[in-house]
């Protein structure tokens, strides 16, 4: 009887988690499909809507499911979470099957309310913890133009499958902010109902204790990644972010590591940071590299604006996109063919969707070198022609106020 | 004299004497006295205006091909079509062949290669580069995709020399196109030229403009564009060994010259930073490096203009090479020489029956009348050349070959170069052959005749 009683729920499960790679993937002509995929998590939806004050598309899924998950304990993972689905298969294959866990504390709910109050401060701190997110993110991998790319695409899938089959449901149960998000909203639901009903006992003292310390603890957080990681990024001079990136003292915060703006770039110039440009801080978020050969920001396409599930990069349509500063080229002409009478070469003036390079007779020098304009938005289509290695004479930087 | 001159080979400029009779067998010193055979009168001033009177022009020589322009397109077009058994005639401004390629220093011969570093250019060019190779620094960097090869200008001059000498073409030098003959119908009969000798006619029936401005199918009354674009002055700059081996022969690797490592640090905004950087590449000459100038924007068809140039390029490179030798390690470097002809780059664009624009290249168009490739350059992938990029639209009996076929600007800035004005000249040359032989007009040319004789001549069509 119990087995009969599963399988709808099997099926349910097996169905979301078909949608959800049918979404991300995604198979469907609808571009931003990855990006609604991820923003169907309350948690996304709600820390990233008070991290960026405004309303997104998913506060309405969001709201839903808060209220079916606050009168049926766990609905989201119960029937919904793929990443629940993939964790719970992995563990009927691991090492323990016991409820070993059930002993450990509920970090999950301290994770949502660390960030929660992140979040106000502009910073929701763990948010990259959320299931989706990390369900979405090892999609990009087809876009990873190195080794290290593809690791840190698949690192967290990776790890939670990993420590399923070794450990057993630990995440899910216990550590998982979107279950611990739903926990607390059943538990608040009950508190209000009995509270209608009877006069409610005191709630104990200690998890009140924990769950100030919890936000103290986002807060603090907050303050310091928004002041110090922001601090850290100085360190490179060459730290270039997709279009429509929120400003590098909020960014990193933000954005959650999905990797889905990865996954849209069709010139494959995204890619997760290692954390050397922008420090410990930015660990994984995306940066811009042009590497791979004739691949720019290209002026036809704003895909990775779309699919960003918290706001880190503001959607922003094609005219915006191409108007948006990525960084400035900058031209050392000790490197430059033109420049040093190696070459005819004006690669990078061709090259230019904007109009923004020129090479430019010097009368008093009586040389010629490329000249870059305020048209200029770093979109690298200059930098992937320059024929000089193994260093371009003209690269694109952070930009900087002149 | 090492080599034997073919009869009718090369004449003396202006002198319808054969060279081997010319200037061994006259003493020095002999004077005639000028008898006044051919009455010349000068221009004169009527009624406050310059008039030249009306008269009959010696015709020099009568030829099936006339090739107005001794560079890489104007040789190419005579040695092809020459390899057919037809009687050619070449012409040349200068005192010496190669034009840019030798007397311009446009000693670096790209772009030869596809995105994949595959040779696309071969034909008369390639069989230069290999009389090239087995010379002592002739030509340095050959089949080293993707850097391109460098020549030696003389060389080069002696090359060409050492070909057309055993060609049986008959060539004038330092004798200057300067005017069309057309018929009652317009079409093109010959050209005009102005020497020590005169000015003096050539009729032909097919004239191949490889004179780089367009000067004869211009003055035919064929269709052009004309541009206006940067004007340099290429150099040879001597004693910079030093400089030359760190940077590596010719290639593209760059070093800062500052730290030593590559390119550190963040380039100053809107400023010039102190040029310290290795100047030139190196050319088969040893310690000799070429340093090309960008120059700027002038008009190639307009006398003061290339005054201007010539005196100001000048003095702008005495006074660079000047800045250079006060870099440390640059004490002895000198300026060896600067170039006799001034680098213009484009002037003339012929309206031909096809032109050439930069969206066929960006598309990768195919043609049915393929005569060749030009090479990936830059952002532009390697594209195909019509043979309707040489025939004009409207104008009979002339092709042409060289920087001013037909072309929008931003191709024209490709196949003005080297290795493509060799494409174009063989293409020409085969054409104009093939007129002579098919008795018909080179607009009627059998395009699969004419692919087939290309492939023959060992030229590359994809």
């Amino acid at each position: 009887m119990t087995f009969l009683r599963r399988i709808p729920r099997r099926l349910i499960q097996l169905t979301c988690f078909v949608g959800a790679v049918v979404l991300v993937w995604p198979v469907l002509p609808w571009a931003i499909a990855p990006r609604v995929f991820v923003q169907a998590s309350p948690f996304v939806a709600l820390s990233s809507s008070i991290a960026t004050r405004s309303i997104s598309l998913g506060l309405v899924f969001a709201v839903i499911v808060a209220v079916a998950s606050s009168f049926k304990k766990r609905w989201f993972c119960l029937y919904l979470c793929p990443t629940g689905f993939l964790l719970e298969n992995a563990s009927h294959m691991g090492l323990r099957k016991s409820r070993w866990w059930s002993k450990c504390p509920p970090v999950g709910r301290y994770v949502a309310i660390l960030t929660l109050v992140g979040a106000v401060a502009g910073y929701p701190v763990l948010l990259w913890m959320d299931p989706l997110c990390i369900f979405s993110s090892p999609f990009a991998v087809n876009k990873a133009t190195n080794p290290i790319s593809v690791i840190l695409v698949c690192l967290g899938l990776g790890v939670l499958v990993a420590g399923t089959l070794v450990f057993g449901m630990l995440w899910c149960v216990r550590i998982c902010p979107l279950s611990g998000m739903q926990d607390m909203l059943f538990a608040l639901r009950k508190a209000l109902w009995n509270k209608l009903k009877t006069s409610v006992a005191p709630q104990k003292f200690g998890v009140a204790r924990r769950v100030f310390f919890a936000g103290a603890g986002g807060a603090l957080l907050a303050v310091w990644a928004r002041r110090l990681g922001a601090a850290r990024f100085r360190k490179s001079d060459t730290l270039l972010r997709p279009p429509g990136a929120v400003p590098e003292d909020r960014f990193a915060g933000l954005c959650i590591r999905c990797n889905n703006c990865v996954h849209a770039c069709p010139s494959k110039i995204i890619r997760p940071d290692t954390g050397h440009e922008a420090g410990l801080a930015g660990f994984g978020a995306p940066i811009i590299r042009y590497e791979s050969d004739y691949k720019y920001c290209l002026e036809t396409c704003n895909a990775c604006t779309q699919v960003c599930p918290t706001g880190a990069l503001t959607p922003l349509d094609l005219q915006q996109k191409n108007k948006y500063i990525i960084g400035e080229a900058l031209v050392d002409n000790n490197l430059c063919l033109t420049a040093l009478g190696k070459k005819e070469c004006d690669a990078c003036e061709h090259s230019c969707p904007y109009d923004a390079v020129k090479i430019t007779w010097d009368e008093e020098q009586y040389i010629a070198y490329p000249v870059v304009n305020d048209k200029c938005t770093g979109c690298g289509a200059c930098e992937v022609v320059c024929p000089t290695t193994p260093v371009r004479a003209i690269r694109v930087w952070t930009q900087k106020p002149s | 004299m090492r080599r034997s001159i073919a009869a009718g080979g090369l004449f003396a400029a202006g002198s319808l004497m054969p060279v081997s009779s010319t200037p061994a067998n006259q003493a020095a010193g002999q004077s005639t006295t000028h008898t006044q055979a051919e009455t010349r009168v000068p221009a004169t001033v009527v009624d406050g205006k310059v008039v030249q009177p009306r008269r009959e022009l010696s015709v020099l020589q009568k030829t099936s091909i006339l090739v107005v322009g001794g560079g890489p397109a104007g040789t190419a077009a005579a040695f092809s079509a020459k390899r057919l058994g037809v009687d050619v005639t070449l012409v040349e401004r200068y005192g010496y062949l190669g034009g840019l390629a030798s007397g311009g220093l446009v000693l670096g011969i790209f772009p030869l290669y596809d995105r994949d570093k595959k040779q696309v250019i071969f034909g008369i060019g390639e069989e230069l580069m290999k009389k090239l190779d087995v010379l002592k620094f002739g030509i340095i960097d050959r089949n080293k995709a993707p850097v391109y090869p460098t020549i030696d200008a003389e060389a080069f001059k002696y090359v060409l020399a050492d070909m057309l000498l055993d060609s049986g073409i008959t060539a004038y030098l330092d004798c200057w196109g300067v005017d069309a003959i057309v018929d009652a119908k317009g079409a093109v009969k010959g050209a005009v030229f102005e020497s020590k000798s005169g000015r003096q006619a050539i009729l032909a029936d097919i004239v191949i403009d490889a004179s780089g401005d367009g000067d004869i199918y211009a003055a035919a009354g064929a269709a052009f564009e004309k541009v206006k674009t940067n004007i340099g002055l290429i150099s040879r700059i001597g004693n910079i060994d030093e400089i030359d081996m760190a940077v590596g022969r010719g290639s593209e690797d760059s070093e800062h010259p500052a730290t030593g490592k590559p390119g550190e640090g963040r380039p100053s905004k809107g400023r010039v930073n102190d040029l310290n950087g290795h100047a030139g590449n190196s050319t088969p000459a040893p310690h000799v490096n070429w340093l090309n100038m960008k120059g700027p924007v002038g008009d190639a068809l307009d006398v003061a203009d290339l005054t201007a140039m010539e005196l100001k390029h000048r003095r702008g490179t005495w006074g660079n090479v000047e800045k250079l030798r006060q870099k440390p390690g640059n004490e002895q470097v000198y300026l060896a020489e600067t170039a006799p002809q001034l680098g213009v780059r484009l002037s003339r664009l012929l309206d031909g029956v096809k032109k050439l624009t930069v969206q066929d290249i960006r598309s990768g168009a195919k043609f049915k009348d393929v005569i060749g490739y030009s090479g990936a350059y830059a952002n532009a992938p390697e594209f195909q050349i019509p043979y309707g990029s040489l025939v004009p639209s409207k104008v009979e009996n002339v092709l042409a070959a060289g920087r001013c076929i037909s072309a929008d600007f931003e191709v024209a800035d490709i196949t003005r170069l080297i290795p493509v004005c060799w494409v174009t000249g063989q293409a020409a040359g085969l054409a104009a052959a093939l007129c002579i032989q098919d008795k018909c007009k080179p607009r009627n040319v059998s395009v699969t005749k004419l692919q087939n004789l290309l492939k023959q001549q060992g030229a590359y069509l994809g």
